[in-house]
This record gives C-alpha cells, sequence and structure tokens, in this order.
C-alpha cells in the first residue's frame, strides 16, 4: 500500500495539563503500542545516525539549549524568552550559530537537539507541527553544498535501510509498506530548483509566490509526485536566515536546499553551504530586520575568523513519522506538545 | 554680565539660549514633554519661506494647493443617470481596502509609539473608537519594548496586546484592522512573532485583518530613530535597549534615542519578502520617512510585496525631536506624494492630517487614504469616549462635500485634475534617480 501523510484533527481541549483527562490521554498515548513502535523506530534510526556519522570521522556533541539568541530564521514562529540573571536569554529555535561556532574544535559534528519553536496556531493540526521537537544536527568544515547534500542522502538512505532492517516486520504489521521505504532510500535523490517547483505548483494552479518558501499545502503536493525524496534547492533570499550563503553567480539566490519526503510527508530537512564572512554577516542580519548587536558573541567570533562549511538539520519526529507511516508528529514523541494546546 | 552684542536679523535670543543652557535647546522646552504633540509649525523656523507656489524649503505644497472644482460634470451625470435624480453630496462612496483592510473611510490611526503621549489611556481610548468606527490601526515602534507586551490585570491599556484587545473587541464584522508596526529596536523583542502566536491576534489574523508595519522611519525626525524623554529612574530598564542622554538638568532630563536602523534597497527589499515569508497570514505594510528618495523607497516596497506604503510628510507630529528636525529636515507631504506619483499601489498618507480638504487633496495626489495622529491624539484628549468619533464624522461630511463638489462620486476618483495649480503625478513608470530632485508639479494654464 501506499501510504499518504494525512492532516490529523487535534481538539484544543486535548491534554489540559493538571485535569483528569489530560492524564488519561497522557497514559493512552505512553502505553499505546503505536507509541511503542515510533519510539523504537526513533531509537533504531538515530542509533544507525550515530553510527554512520562517527564512521564518517563525525564527532558528537552535546547542544546548547539556551543562549542570548537562537535561529532567527524560522517561519513565524515565536521564540521563549528566559530571565537569565536579569538578563533575556532564549531557548534553542536551533543550534545553528552554535554549530557553525563549534567548528572551532572539530571539523566535523552532529549534535541530536532538542529545539523550541512556538509555532503559529494554525499548525496545530499540519501534523507535521510541534513547538518541542528534536533536529540531527550536523555540520562539516571544509564541505560544498554538492557535498552536504550528498551526506545527507546517504546518511538518511542510512536509517531507512537500518530501520527496515531491524524493525520492518513490525512496522510492515502496523501498515507501513516496507518495499516502498526502501525505494524511497535508492540514492541519488530527485533533485529540482526552488524556482521549477514553484512553476510546476502554478501550472497546476497552485498559487506560489516565487519569493517565499513553498507552503505547507505546496509542499505536500510535491512530495506526494514523487516516490522518492526530492531535494528542492536554491531559495530566494528573503526566505532564509541569514547564515545561508548567497550565489555568487546568481545573487538573490541561495545556496542551500530543503528534502522533502515522498508521499505527502513534506520537508524532512533544511541545509545549506554557511555564510562565514563577517560583513556579509552583517548585512544579510539587516536584511531580515534584526539589529546586528544582539548576535554579539556570534559577529565576535566571527570577526576572527570561523570557518567555511556546510550543514544541514533533520527533523527527528518527521523522519519517525515517515518510517512508522504516522498520521502526525504527535505519535512520535513521548510528550508531544502542538501549538497553542496545553499538554504536558 | 557679558555686553549686549546687537546683531540685526540674526536670532539672538535662540544662540544666547543654547549658549546658556546647553543641548537642551536643541529641543522644545523639556516641561512640554508628555503635554505636547510637536510638529512643523508653519509660521515660524528658518525653513518656512513659502514662495509663491509653497515650493520653497519647509513650505508645503499641499496648503499652497487649492482644490478646483469644474463647472461641467460628465461624473455627476453619470451618477445622476444611475440614481435617476440629483446626486447629493451623501451620494459619495467613502468606503474603500487600505492595505488589504475594508475601511469605512479613506482615513486610518497611524502609530503613537511609546511617547508619554500615548499613555494614561489615550491610546485605548483611540484604540476603542477606531474599533467602534472600523478604521485600521497601527499600533506603533517600540510599545513593547517600553510598555511591555502584556501587562498584568492593572494593565491601563498602554501595552500591546491590551491595545490590539481594546481595538478588537469593538470592531464591526469584516471591517478595519491592525497594522502592528515594528522597527530596529523591537526586532530585538520580536514583536511581530509575538504577536503572529498570539491568541489575542487570533481572530484578526483569521479574518485577514492583522497586518505588520516595518518603520523606516517618521516625517518628524528623518534619517533618526524614535526619540521620548525618560526620568532617571526609568533608566535602568531602557538601557539595554536604547542610547540614553542627559540633555537638561531636570528630573526628567534623558534624552531616550532608538536605532533608526540602516537600509539599503537591497535590505528594504529583502526585509518586506522574510516578512511575507515568515507571516503568510498577514498584510505588510512599511512606513517611511519623508526621504528625497522616497519615491524609490516605495517602489521598492511594492515590487517587493508590499500591500501599504505610508508616508509620513515633515509636518507630521511627534512626541519628542529636535526642533531643526521639526523646522528643516525632510519633504513636505506634498512634495512626497508627488514623487511618489499614483497607481502603483496602495499609497497612505501622513502628516497634519485633521480636516478635509488636506485628506482630499493628498487622494487627489495618488493616496488612498490619510492617517490621523496628532488630530486622534487631541480628540481622544478632549473625550476618551466619543471625541475621535465626532472627528471622524466632520471629516466624513468634509470629504464628502469637497469631493462631490469635484462632480465625482467615489473618494478613489479624485486626481491631479481637481487641484489648482493642476497636477501631473511623477510618471512612477519611468520615474528614476534623475528625476527625484525635480519639481514636477507644473501649472497646465
Amino acid at each position: 500500500m501506499t501510504v499518504q501523510a494525512q492532516p490529523v484533527s487535534v481538539s484544543a481541549e486535548a491534554g489540559i495539563s493538571g485535569t483528569a483527562s489530560a492524564s488519561a490521554d497522557t497514559r493512552a498515548h505512553l502505553t499505546s503500542a503505536t507509541t511503542a513502535l515510533a519510539l523504537s523506530v526513533q531509537d533504531r534510526m538515530l542509533r544507525a545516525a550515530r553510527s554512520h556519522l562517527t564512521g564518517l570521522g563525525f564527532t558528537e556533541l552535546l547542544p546548547p539549549i539556551l543562549g542570548p539568541v537562537t535561529d532567527p530564521g524560522v517561519r513565524g514562529a515565536k521564540q521563549v524568552d528566559i530571565d537569565y540573571y536579569g538578563h533575556r536569554y532564549k531557548l534553542m529555535t536551533s543550534a545553528i550559530l552554535y554549530k557553525q561556532a563549534s567548528l572551532l574544535t572539530f571539523e566535523r559534528i552532529f549534535y541530536v537537539a532538542p529545539n523550541i519553536r512556538l509555532e503559529p496556531l494554525e499548525t496545530a493540526n499540519t501534523g507535521r507541527h510541534l513547538t518541542e521537537f528534536h533536529q540531527l544536527d550536523v555540520e562539516a568544515a571544509g564541505t560544498s553544498r554538492a557535498e552536504a547534500m550528498e551526506l545527507a542522502e546517504k546518511l538518511v538512505a542510512h536509517m531507512i535501510t537500518a530501520v527496515c532492517a531491524n524493525l520492518g516486520d513490525r512496522i510492515a504489521a502496523a501498515g507501513r509498506d516496507t518495499a516502498e521505504l526502501l525505494r524511497s532510500a535508492t540514492t541519488p535523490f530527485d533533485r529540482t530548483s526552488h524556482a521549477e517547483a514553484c512553476a510546476r505548483l502554478r501550472a497546476i494552479g497552485h498559487s506560489q509566490s516565487p519569493d517565499a518558501e513553498l507552503d505547507w499545502a505546496g509542499e505536500a503536493i510535491l512530495s506526494r509526485q514523487h516516490d522518492r525524496p526530492l531535494f528542492i534547492t536554491d531559495y530566494p533570499k528573503g526566505s532564509r536566515g541569514f547564515y545561508d550563503r548567497e550565489r555568487e553567480d546568481r545573487p538573490g539566490i541561495l545556496e542551500n536546499f530543503d528534502l522533502l519526503l515522498p508521499g505527502g510527508f513534506g520537508e524532512l530537512i533544511s541545509g545549506s553551504r554557511r555564510e562565514n564572512r563577517y560583513r556579509e554577516i552583517v548585512t544579510r542580519i539587516r536584511e531580515t530586520g534584526e539589529n546586528p548587536a544582539k548576535y554579539a558573541w556570534y559577529l565576535g567570533v566571527l570577526r576572527d575568523g570561523l570557518p567555511a562549511s556546510s550543514g544541514f538539520g533533520i527533523g527527528v519526529e518527521r523522519l519517525t513519522r515517515f518510517l512508522a507511516g504516522l498520521d502526525s508528529v504527535a505519535q512520535a514523541t513521548s510528550f508531544p506538545k502542538r501549538a497553542g494546546v496545553l499538554a504536558p | 554680565m557679558t555686553g549686549r552684542i546687537a546683531a540685526p536679523g540674526f536670532p539672538i535670543e535662540e544662540v544666547r539660549a543654547r549658549a546658556r543652557e546647553g543641548i537642551s535647546q536643541l529641543f522644545p522646552p523639556t516641561e512640554q514633554y508628555g503635554t505636547t504633540a510637536f510638529g512643523a509649525d508653519p509660521g515660524h523656523g528658518a525653513g518656512t519661506d513659502r514662495g509663491g507656489a509653497g515650493e520653497a524649503a519647509g513650505g508645503d505644497p499641499l496648503d499652497a494647493l487649492r482644490l478646483a472644482p469644474p463647472m461641467f460634470m460628465p461624473r455627476r451625470l453619470d451618477k445622476l443617470i444611475e440614481l435617476g435624480r440629483e446626486p447629493l453630496f451623501s451620494d459619495v462612496e467613502v468606503e474603500t481596502v487600505i492595505g488589504g483592510f475594508r475601511s469605512p473611510l479613506p482615513l486610518f490611526l497611524p502609530a503613537l509609539g511609546s511617547t508619554r503621549l500615548a499613555d494614561a489611556g489615550l491610546g485605548a481610548a483611540i484604540a476603542r473608537q477606531a474599533g467602534r468606527l472600523g478604521l485600521p490601526l497601527v499600533i506603533g515602534e517600540n510599545v513593547v519594548p517600553v510598555k511591555g507586551y502584556r501587562q498584568a490585570a492593572s494593565d491601563t491599556g498602554s501595552s500591546l496586546a491590551a491595545r490590539i484587545r481594546e481595538y478588537s473587541t469593538q470592531l464591526p464584522e469584516g471591517l478595519g484592522g491592525v497594522a502592528v508596526q515594528q522597527s530596529t529596536q523591537d526586532a530585538d523583542a520580536e514583536v511581530w512573532n509575538l504577536v503572529y502566536s498570539d491568541p489575542v491576534a487570533d481572530d484578526l489574523l483569521a479574518s485577514g485583518r492583522l497586518a505588520f508595519e516595518l518603520k523606516v522611519g517618521q516625517g518628524a525626525k528623518p534619517g533618526l530613530g524614535g526619540m521620548t524623554m525618560v526620568a532617571g529612574g526609568d533608566a535602568t530598564a531602557l538601557a539595554k535597549w536604547f542610547t540614553l542622554d542627559r540633555v537638561s538638568g531636570s528630573e526628567e532630563g534623558l534624552l531616550r534615542s532608538a536605532s533608526p536602523g540602516t537600509f539599503t534597497e537591497e535590505i528594504l527589499c529583502r526585509q518586506v519578502q522574510l516578512m511575507r515569508n515568515n507571516y503568510p497570514r498577514a498584510r505588510i505594510w512599511v512606513k517611511l520617512f519623508p526621504g528625497r528618495d522616497v519615491g524609490k523607497a516605495a517602489r521598492v516596497a511594492w515590487d517587493a510585496g508590499a500591500d501599504a506604503v505610508t508616508v509620513d510628510g515633515a509636518e507630521a507630529g511627534t512626541g519628542w525631536a529636535p526642533t531643526a528636525f521639526l523646522e528643516q529636515v525632510g519633504l513636505p507631504l506634498g512634495a512626497c506624494l508627488r514623487q511618489i506619483g499614483s497607481g502603483r499601489g496602495c499609497l497612505l498618507a501622513t502628516g497634519r492630517m485633521w480636516e478635509g480638504a488636506r485628506v482630499v487633496k493628498a487622494l487627489a495626489l495618488g493616496a488612498r487614504a490619510a492617517g490621523l495622529g496628532r488630530a486622534a491624539l487631541l480628540a481622544a484628549d478632549e473625550d476618551p469616549e466619543d471625541g475621535l468619533v465626532r472627528l471622524v464624522r466632520c471629516l466624513t461630511l468634509e470629504i464628502q462635500l469637497l469631493v462631490s463638489a469635484m462632480g465625482k462620486y467615489a473618494c478613489h476618483e479624485v486626481s491631479g485634475e481637481d487641484l489648482w495649480p493642476q497636477v501631473v503625478p511623477a510618471c512612477t513608470d519611468a520615474a528614476d534617480d534623475a528625476r527625484i530632485d525635480s519639481p514636477v508639479v507644473r501649472s497646465l494654464s
């Protein structure tokens, strides 16, 4: 069978912390066979990733979870402030700035990093958004975008095959077509540019701004048209954070990529060749409407030099959802938190 | 005491005051802060030598223009045929769309900011009355860093969330909308992200009535960021956001200056695109100061996808600004409107708007709507419950009278031909840098 991702309907009242029904919901979720399978898949997937990456000379580091600034390049999501001895600190929306800086210690690193993004309320029912989630964050010095994409596809393919090899019977019993999964692990993955993707969407009547990220519906449409993951490259400036490097041969276009999963499961990865030049970073920060002064620590490190690099982040719960064929990422974590829903 | 040197024609008292008092003299008297809405005084200052057509530096071309009804009115005939009776001024259609929001009138409430003038319930009173009227409301920059986003039950209405609530609870179905402004300082507080995911704005967002306004600058102090005066006791909390300078010896002697933010064409374009990308359900507005390249800046903003561009003329009001800026810096609103021209996108005009003729002149020069700043403050101060509502009623009647006198029956129909001397707006498609310094008003007579 072909598994197609479906948006799930979630009651806003579900899972209110401290109520009897919330406790019952939490118990039901933690004891369900679906949760056990999803978390087993996740465990196997991360073990495969660690084995693959360390075999390639990567060092796993423990990610920071708070700092004076965090990744601002997050579409419409609110950052969480905390009072840090009288100063405003942030919980990490992503550890991108720290990944870059950590290349001063090791040339190839990865994290399994928790991220907090208070996503817009309309994401509560997309099946793809959690306010608390994890990324498998990978960064490598001296690496081009093409090499980062190759690394990403081999890593994803390895995780898919490892899960199928170890848990294939269980996920098949739960209705996931493992032959289809293994087909999706065939490399190289499909590739298209953002401009081509926009043109494809517009050709079928989907209004997609050429200046913006693909909207969620557009991603789902493209994702359903492929039976293998699809790389989308060259997003326009103005659609991403300041750390994605602008192409020198094509001003206004970023040297970055997303990876969409097949079957309507949508975006799994965002990555890029990083900007590491001080002047360009400061200018790009202004283009995102921010005051560079708040990035003082990062800019200070950058001014004295950071290695050129490329890297990416893989949505751990999203890949779990795909592998286990789940309706929602909320089923791929023990304690799901959706936008606007109070939950433990 | 020193001798009294004579210097006929020279501003002796101003020079002596600066020599005596120091930098406090660069501003209006400090004791007026918090009680006065400042702006250019047409009868005062070095830049007010208004030549024959109001073209000299500081002269306001809008004041110099007259509205000029024609004798022959084919559109009145069209209206007569449509109605089957003689048209009246009350037949003028005043509803319009402002930056994506339906508005019952070509009027909106521009940002008041964090100045003390907007405190003491005035900001909330304006929000409440604007909501009743269904007029779009901009909530100003720096409100969050200064007043906070959400305050406790004692909130007097000065916080951003309180103003949104005051406004939206009064708002008629399908009308109006809130534009939340952000400047460089606000970006540190991530105001738009706060609002975008807050349940307080959810109804507005769901009904397409939330906008985010990028503030590039303001009319009363072009090229500078926001300024207010603060007391010494508030300084510690504000020091992390703003530059503080002591400009007078009084207790409230600290000048709080916000950074104006750095813009290039590329930066403005990408910021607008990023706003569209990050907040796909919100409308995007851009507020420009009356700079010499305002025409180009408006085009950049529209081309990047802005739903509205507000131009704030040099005569616009403010809570605080150096007198040099109030009197001698920036283009008058009329000059801005001529540079920008009509027909490119939704253009909003602000600057000393309070009566119908100035509003209709701005509409004739290409604006979609006019913003009531000081006028709204004064009206709400006069009567916090109904002052603004009454002022807007006056404006409505005046606008209808004036537009009908041109033989036209919709606000968007007035144009340069209704002004005297008649105005040919800048040809926007062909406009380029070379044209920016060239006056484009010419008498066709």
